[in-house]
Formats: structure tokens, sequence, C-alpha cells
């Protein structure tokens, strides 16, 4: 079953091979089985939708930060981070997060987004032996079949008339 | 079709109407105000900016929980050193539909403080007493059915007691809970008796209107009084909609600790004492992770079983909680391949942690271009509380058999025996290298029988301006040390019979 509303539509990931450089650094190396690295940008653009105006340009802001300020690191010879390789954009990203103030936070809050965008994943999740749909299915009949009639009576007192002592 | 139920898309054009009282939030507290006066006869309209959601729409997905039930896709930061990440529900019910149900009555020691503070009349725990029990019957406030409890709570309460401390069995308002650990995502079964499944629908039958995607820009006045609301309709992405206007003599504004004083400051709402927005408590949070040696499945349970009452003279108050994998990879301190080998054993995990009493230090503010923004300042006392918390947290864990421990500092100290951990935090633990969230936010609305010093009095006036109310947790005048929210709907069912005893004065 899907709620009424669907949710707000997806935004658009900013600077987008920047994004998709960060998801492969910052999530477990299997994100770039298949298509998954394209399906947490998905989830990023879902959740991105879901910010406010202010906060989606803060993102950005931090996106393009991130990307223009790898030219800064050393080990860049002067590359945008979306063009570093695996070991010097781990490097750069290691930097980043081990030092102090708002920058390290900045990238820290980005990095918990993306990586809750690649364990959002389906397969990932079972992966990691979390395959909850079954197991609600399962105690939902388990509530009904040892508590049916006290659930309906619960559930049919919420409209009837007040029957408790009123303060 | 819901009777009495309104939605974006049941409204094409500009909405005007016009009520006995209007309710701005549809959480603990403005659905109890409804029901209570709906019940009393009180023509009402509920307005809720968030969306309609029903019991079977939700799932365990967590992502799609955040977009659709939570404030700004549950991303609330409260800006400080350090920052605290907080989440806020945005929806019919309000954040009861996302909370973890703990139901518990105030302290009495708190209610002391309160009352002798700020003045407040009729609420002591006597006064109190008869609106607990009532809450209690209607929501099914109870003890959990004991095939409903996880094993991550279980080690988690051996631990503890495995250290002589006082557990508690967790109350919470739930109709033979599954124990599908599905609280922050909404429940899937409607056990949880959240305001969508309670308050609403008793409101709804008892003939208040209830308006989903309506969000409220101002609370309109005219002379010393209100005159009702203005606002608009919600569309999609969070665009505006055709314009709204209610017309009420009383307005009662219940959007929680952040919203509600931001619209009450948008509407040029000044109160003498200039406490409007600030004495925010948020309870920092703090996650502490613990790996075992089997699996413990923390999926399977009920959301948070227990609570360690033991330290709560010192506010400090301990549970094991468990993170959807989503959550738990977001304020892991680790990516790439570590986190992956880290959420390799989920199952292994139980995460568990304090919630710190603390005292009061942040303020709401309207930023132009940006909206309600919160500000929050750490003091150095709720800092070593919060690490001694964590540090007691861990203790507890070790004691359950936990391999190893990280601990929710900057660079993720982990430590692997009672030993190292107390090697680890003899050092100091800078204040700002603290990692810390909160899902109880209050105080910016501060009861308080003085006009100098709060903001609304004993029942939830505002300070000279008849019949405009608040009631969320922005009128708790300091932490509650504890789950909130049956203190919100005790004060929401105090005051709204108190508003109906004298409808005459407020034209209800």
């Amino acid at each position: 079953m899907t709620a009424r509303l669907p949710g707000p539509p997806p935004a658009e990931v900013p600077f987008r091979p920047a994004a998709r450089r960060f998801a492969e650094v910052v999530c477990p190396p299997e994100v770039r089985a298949g298509q998954r690295a394209e399906r947490v940008l998905h989830e990023f653009g879902l959740m991105l939708g879901a910010l406010p105006p202010a906060a989606r340009k803060a993102l950005a802001v931090v996106l393009v930060l991130l990307d223009q300020g790898a030219r800064l690191y050393p080990a860049s010879r002067g590359r945008r981070f979306a063009r570093l390789d695996d070991r010097v954009a781990d490097a750069y990203i290691r930097a980043l997060v081990t030092r102090r103030g708002t920058v390290a936070w900045m990238v820290k809050r980005l990095k918990g987004f993306v990586t809750m965008c690649y364990y959002e994943l389906p397969e990932v999740q079972r992966e990691i032996g979390y395959d909850p749909a079954p197991y609600i299915a399962a105690v939902s009949r388990r509530r009904l079949d040892s508590y049916g009639p006290q659930v309906r009576a619960g559930e049919a007192a919420v409209t009837a008339p007040a029957d408790e002592a009123k303060p | 079709m819901i009777r009495g139920l309104t939605e974006q898309d049941d409204i094409t054009g500009e909405l005007r109407l016009e009520c006995g009282a209007v309710i701005v939030g549809s959480g603990a507290g403005g659905a109890t105000m409804a029901a209570e006066l709906a019940e009393a006869g009180v023509d009402v309209i509920v307005l809720e900016e968030g969306g309609y959601h029903p019991t079977e729409s939700f799932t365990a997905r967590t992502g799609r929980a955040l977009r659709t039930l939570y404030r700004d896709g549950g991303g609330g930061i409260a800006i400080g050193r350090p920052s605290v990440l907080y989440t806020e529900g945005r929806c019919v019910g309000g954040s009861t539909v996302v909370n973890g149900g703990m139901s518990w009555r105030t302290p009495a020691r708190v209610l002391d403080r309160w009352a002798e503070q700020e003045g407040l009349e009729a609420i002591g725990e006597a006064d109190l007493d008869p609106y607990f029990t009532a809450i209690e019957a209607r929501l099914s406030v109870g003890l959990q059915d004991p095939e409903t409890i996880g094993r991550d709570s279980a080690r988690f309460k051996a631990g503890a007691e495995a250290r002589g401390w006082t557990v508690v069995e967790n109350r919470r308002n739930q109709l033979h809970c599954a124990g599908t650990n599905s609280c922050s995502s909404g429940c899937p079964t409607g056990a949880k008796r959240s305001m969508l499944v309670t308050s609403i629908p008793r409101a709804l039958s008892l003939g208040a209107r209830v308006f989903a995607d309506c969000r409220v820009d101002r609370v309109t006045r005219s002379g010393p009084g209100v005159t009702g609301v203005t606002g608009h309709v919600m569309r999609p992405g969070g665009r505006k909609g055709p314009r709204l206007t209610v017309r009420a003599r009383t307005v009662i504004v219940a959007g929680g600790a952040v919203q509600t004083p931001a619209l009450l400051a948008r509407s040029g709402l000044r109160p003498a004492s200039g406490r409007l927005g600030h004495g925010l408590s948020l309870h920092p949070n703090a996650l502490v992770t613990a790996f075992f040696d089997e699996d413990v499945t923390g999926w399977q349970g009920v959301h948070q079983a227990f609570q360690v009452r033991e330290f709560l003279a010192e506010g400090l108050l301990l549970a094991a909680t468990n993170f959807t994998p989503p959550m738990l990879a977001a304020l892991l301190p680790a990516y790439g391949r570590e986190l992956g080998e880290l959420m390799a054993g989920y199952n292994r995990i139980v995460t568990a942690g304090p919630l710190v009493e603390d005292t009061g230090t942040g303020h709401v503010r309207n930023i132009p271009g940006v909206g309600p923004q919160v500000f929050y300042r750490l003091t150095d006392y709720d800092a070593e509380r919060a690490v001694r918390g964590v540090e007691l947290t861990a203790e507890a864990l070790f004691a359950a058999g936990a391999r190893r421990v990280l601990l929710p500092f900057d660079g993720a100290p982990e430590a692997r025996s009672p030993r190292d951990l107390r090697r680890l935090l003899a050092r100091p633990v800078p204040k700002r290298s603290l990692q810390l969230y909160s899902i109880h936010l209050m105080g910016t609305a501060r009861m308080s029988e003085d006009p100098r010093r709060g903001v609304v009095g004993s029942f939830g006036e505002f300070h000279g301006v008849p019949g405009l109310f608040v009631t969320d947790a922005s009128i708790f005048p300091g932490p509650v040390g504890i789950n909130p929210m049956e203190t919100v709907i005790a004060l929401a069912m105090r005051n709204a019979r108190r508003m109906v005893e004298r409808r005459d004065r407020y034209g209800l």
C-alpha cells in the first residue's frame, strides 16, 4: 500500500559527478556493483526533495566546496574531487573529516545523508540480514491471533462516548 | 473519504472558514485539545501542515518515512558547539506518529519545581492525576506483552541489572504492540496509540474538522484579542497553494517547540518577558554502539522495552533503542570499507544511550529566507553528564557481554573492555566532539504566572492576549527529564477543560 501522499518530488542532485564520487568513497565498496551508485543518487535526490530550499542550497554549496576544494589538497595535483583516483579521494575525505570545525561537520553530515541512502537499498539491507517485511507480517498476525478481541474492543473505544471518570 | 478530513487534493481554491476554536497542529497537544473541545460541543477546526497518512500506508522504509512524516526530512539541526541533530513529526498526528510511544507521568519533583519557580496553579501531582488516569485509559498505556521484547532490550537490561541498577519496564501507549520495531516509521499495525488513531478520529467523530496540508503563516488579531489565522494550502514539494483564512475567537497553537514560537513571533506577538523562543531544552541523547559475538537482531522486538532509572536524580535516563540500517549508517562515525565492515555485523549490534535532562540554553529565531532556526549551547555541566551517561551505558553493555563499543565522540574511539573504557574517559572529552541528537524539544513559550518570566499562564493562555493559547511542549518551564508526550497530553486535557468551564469568555 502507498501513502495518500507520495511525498515531495525528487530534487535534482547538484554537481552530480562530485556527488557520485562522494558516494563511491563514503559508501562501502559494494556501492560500485550494478547500478547501486545511481540508485543511491536517486534516493539522495528524493531526500533532497524533502529538505527546505535553504538546506538544499547549503548541501549544494558543500558539494561544490568539496569538489573544488580538492584542488588545494596537495596530493590532488590540482584536480577536482570528481577526478581523483580512489586512493587520493579517500585520503582527501579522511583529511577533511578528521579536522575540527564547520567543514568537517558539514562533510560528516553529507556522509550521513549519502550512506543513509545506500543502506535504504533493499538488497543492501538483505545483505546485512535486515528484512523486516516478513517479520512484520508474522508478528502482526501473531498479535491478532493472540489478542484479536481486545484489539478490536480497544479500537472501537476510541470513538465511544467518554466513559472514564471526568477529572 | 473520511468525514471531516480535508486534504490538499480536495482544495482547489481559496479557503475561508469560520469556527469556535482553531487549532494549529495535530500532535499530542493539538489533537487532545481538539477531542476535548469537540466533545464539549465546540466547533473545532484543526490545521495540520503535514499530510494525512493512514496506518495502512506505513512501511519499514526509513527514507520514505522521513520524507513524508517528518519535517524537513528529519534533518533538523540545532546549531551550536556541538550542533545537535533533531527531528520533529509533520503529519496528521504529529510526532506521536513517529515517536517510540513512551508514556510516563510527569515526575512529581518536576511538577513541584515548576509550581514553585513559576507560581503555577493546579499543576501538582494530585491535580494532574485524574488527567493521567483518563489519558492512560484512552491511549491504552501499559507494559509490553513479554513475547514482543527483543533481545537487544533484554541484553541491555541484563547488563544494567548485573551492575545493580534500577531498571523499569517501559510504559507505552500501545494496544498489544506487535513488536514490529517500526515506531519511527509509523506503526504499521496501529497498535501504537498515536493521535492519528486515537484523538484525531475521536475529534472527527465528534464533529471536528481536520485540514491536512495546511500551513499557518500568522495568527490574526484585532485589539487585544485574536480573530483567527491565515496561511496557505501546501502543494507537492512544499509549493504554496491557495490561501487559507480561518476566523475564530479562540486560537490554539500546538506546533511544537520550534514552530510555535516561530509562528507567534511572525504574528508580531511580543510577550513582556521577552522569553518567546528562549529557554529551549532538548534532552540531548548520545548513541553508544556495542558489538556482540552472537546475533541479537535488535530490529525484532519493541522499539524500547526498558529504561534504566538508577541515575534519574542526576538527570540521566539510559535505554536501548534499535536504529534501522539507514539511520545507524548515518550516525556511525565511519565511512567506506570500515562502515561496510561495521554494518555487516548489524544483527550483532545493540545501540543504547543516555538522555540528559539539560539546563535549557537554546533558542529559536526566525531567519528571513530560511525560516525558524534553532540555536543551542550545551553547558559544561550538561556535557559532563552526557559523557557520564555514555560511560554508564557502555559499562552496562560490557556487563551484558559486548566485545567492543564505539563511543559517540569525534574520531569514534573504540573501547574493548571496561578498563579500556576507563582509560579512554580518563582524559577530558572536548565538548565540541560530542555527537548528540534529540527528539524532545521543549520550553520556548514557557508557563509562568508572572508575565515578566513566562509567555503563557498556568492554563496555557498567552499573557495579555485573551483567546490565544499554546498547548505543546513549548509551554514547559523546563526540561521534564523523561519522555514528554504524556505531560503534553495531560496539560492539553486540563487546559481544554478549563477553557470549556469559561467558554463564554472565549466565545466557544
